[in-house]
């Protein structure tokens, strides 16, 4: 029996892994960036990405070391539900595939969503917006890098410090070496590890367990698990939809590939990743509701997905698991760090600080901020190194839920409302966020993505019901053009 | 209201067999951009 005082992996197998992985991320990254020369080529990959890449980044950055391990928490907390209510995760994606569209059109020549918000609604929104985006980004950056710590922990048996730093430099590294070309480059090999690997554990869970085995004993054991009308796990769906739009519609992560990919390109690769990805939850999940017919006893709910891939598979099984969530932990850090770092450098250092950066002091610029970046998630992340934090991963992620739920509508009305008010957009996320908050606090996690996004459409359809203000949609195609006050 | 074995085991099998094709068509299309020269 498998139990998280005994890693599943080897240290010494843990590390040739590691180091194997390492050198190719890295190396691939250096290769796949050497021609990059301008900020352009850096930030957006030079903004042709073809179908089979922009597929495989939308889906490889949403496939993250949540979907691969709480996939199976869930399934063990929440039942059949719990897997397929994280799967409408996809409807994020699939929702943002007209968005990705639109945003090509309007602005052909956009660098980040701060962009979109500074040109659409002026200054004053586009600041309470980088505020939102910049506590989500970090919250999440933070949030993957301490995720990776202890994940190699629990596997492996590395300190978490250890293993939290060697990932976080890995993607660093290559993220700075190569831009979004490393990061897109390195999404592709990574989907196609994570899916085949999950693919892979299930279809054995299903060879040596069996369905017949699985119902029976989880009906004798855990019948709530199979229960369709589980109220918990029903709230818990509505939640989760509203937290992933709200994630993809506001986060530059999306934007940014929007402007990457190519020209009719964007919609169905988001499209296809959504309609891709809505399984990969379920293939992930699933094989928790096998621990009553394997008898495996499960001391945190977290660790059951490795614990059945051990128990099913052994050494092989352990050895699958820890490269499926190098992967999955990889494919989203590199996105998150590139995609901040791009914000960062134009709605800041240039949109603030230094406004006649050329197209090269950006190039410089945002390599140094991707190493910033990096260093400040390693310090928040080390401060918070003890692994008793996990609860708090999930605590983080729901806190940022009231954020990015409240900026769903003045991203969604800025792109297809000609009269949004831009006044309205600000106070729709700053009330929308208090209010969310509020409702966290007082009510409880699971009401602050619902709150925060109903108050905001309120306040933005109020506010552009009363006081329509018509907008150019021409002025979106200047990126650097005059700028509302 | 308890989900059968024949529907748990169908919604399973169809994820997993998706699951087990996308590798293989994002890989196809991996060809098929690159033959055209549009990978990027």
């Amino acid at each position: 029996m498998t139990g998280l005082d005994d890693p599943i992996l080897p240290t010494s197998i843990a590390w040739g892994l590691l180091a194997a992985f390492s050198v190719l991320w890295v190396v691939l990254g250096w290769w796949l960036g050497r021609h990059n020369k301008t900020a352009e080529d850096h930030m957006l990959a030079g903004r042709n990405v073809g179908l089979a890449l922009a597929t495989a980044t939308a889906m490889a950055t949403w496939v993250t070391a949540n979907t691969t391990m709480t996939a199976p928490q869930l399934a063990l907390q929440l039942g059949v539900w719990g897997m397929l209510g994280y799967s409408l995760g996809a409807l994020g994606l699939i929702l943002f595939a007209p968005l990705a569209r639109r945003i090509r059109e309007l602005m052909p020549a956009g660098f980040t969503s701060g962009d979109f918000i500074r040109l659409r609604y002026g200054k004053f929104t586009w600041r309470v917006f980088l505020v939102v985006s910049l506590i989500y980004a970090f919250g999440w950056l933070v949030s993957m890098a301490m995720a990776g710590g202890v994940l190699i922990n629990a596997l492996a048996g590395i300190d978490y410090r250890v293993g939290m730093t060697v990932i976080l430099t890995v993607c660093v590294l290559y993220t700075l070496l190569g831009g979004l070309r490393a990061v897109i480059g390195t999404d592709f090999i990574q989907t196609v590890i994570i899916i085949a690997g999950a693919a892979f554990i299930a279809w054995l869970t299903i060879d040596k367990v069996g369905f017949e085995a699985i119902h029976f004993n989880l009906m004798e054991e855990r019948p709530e698990l199979l229960n369709l009308l589980f109220p918990a796990a029903i709230m818990f769906l509505f939640n989760n939809l509203l937290f992933g739009v709200g994630e993809i519609f506001h986060s530059n992560v999306w934007w940014s590939r929007a402007f990457a990919f190519g020209r009719n390109v964007g919609f169905r690769a988001y499209l296809f990743g959504g309609l891709l990805w809505l399984p990969i939850p379920i293939v992930a999940g699933f094989i928790a509701l096998a621990t009553p017919a394997l008898g495996i006893n499960v001391p945190a709910a977290d660790m059951v997905g490795p614990l059945v891939a051990a128990e099913v598979l052994g050494l092989t099984g352990a050895i699958v698991v820890f490269i499926v969530v190098f992967a999955a932990l990889a494919s989203s850090l590199d996105s998150l760090l590139a995609a901040t770092s791009d914000l960062v450098t134009r709605d800041i250092y240039r949109g603030h600080i230094r406004p006649h950066a050329s197209e090269q002091h950006q190039f410089r610029a945002t390599k140094v901020i991707v190493v910033l970046l990096g260093l400040v998630t390693w310090l928040a992340a080390s401060y918070r190194g003890e692994l008793p934090i996990v609860g708090s991963l999930a605590e983080l992620l729901y806190f940022t839920g009231a954020f990015v739920a409240s900026a769903i509508w003045p991203i969604v009305a800025g792109l297809y409302w000609q009269r949004a008010n831009p006044q309205g957009a600000a106070w729709s996320m700053i009330l929308g966020s208090g209010i969310g908050l509020a409702s966290y606090f007082l009510i409880g996690f699971y009401v602050a993505a619902l709150v925060g996004a109903a108050v905001s459409l309120a306040v933005m359809v109020l506010s552009t019901w009363l006081m329509p203000r018509p907008f150019d949609w021409g002025r979106l195609a200047r990126p650097d053009g005059e700028v509302p006050a | 209201m308890t989900i059968s074995t024949t529907a748990l085991s169908v919604i399973v099998i169809i994820a997993t067999l998706v699951a087990t094709l996308t590798p293989i068509l994002l890989i196809a299309l991996f060809i098929r951009d690159w033959k055209k020269g549009c990978l990027w």
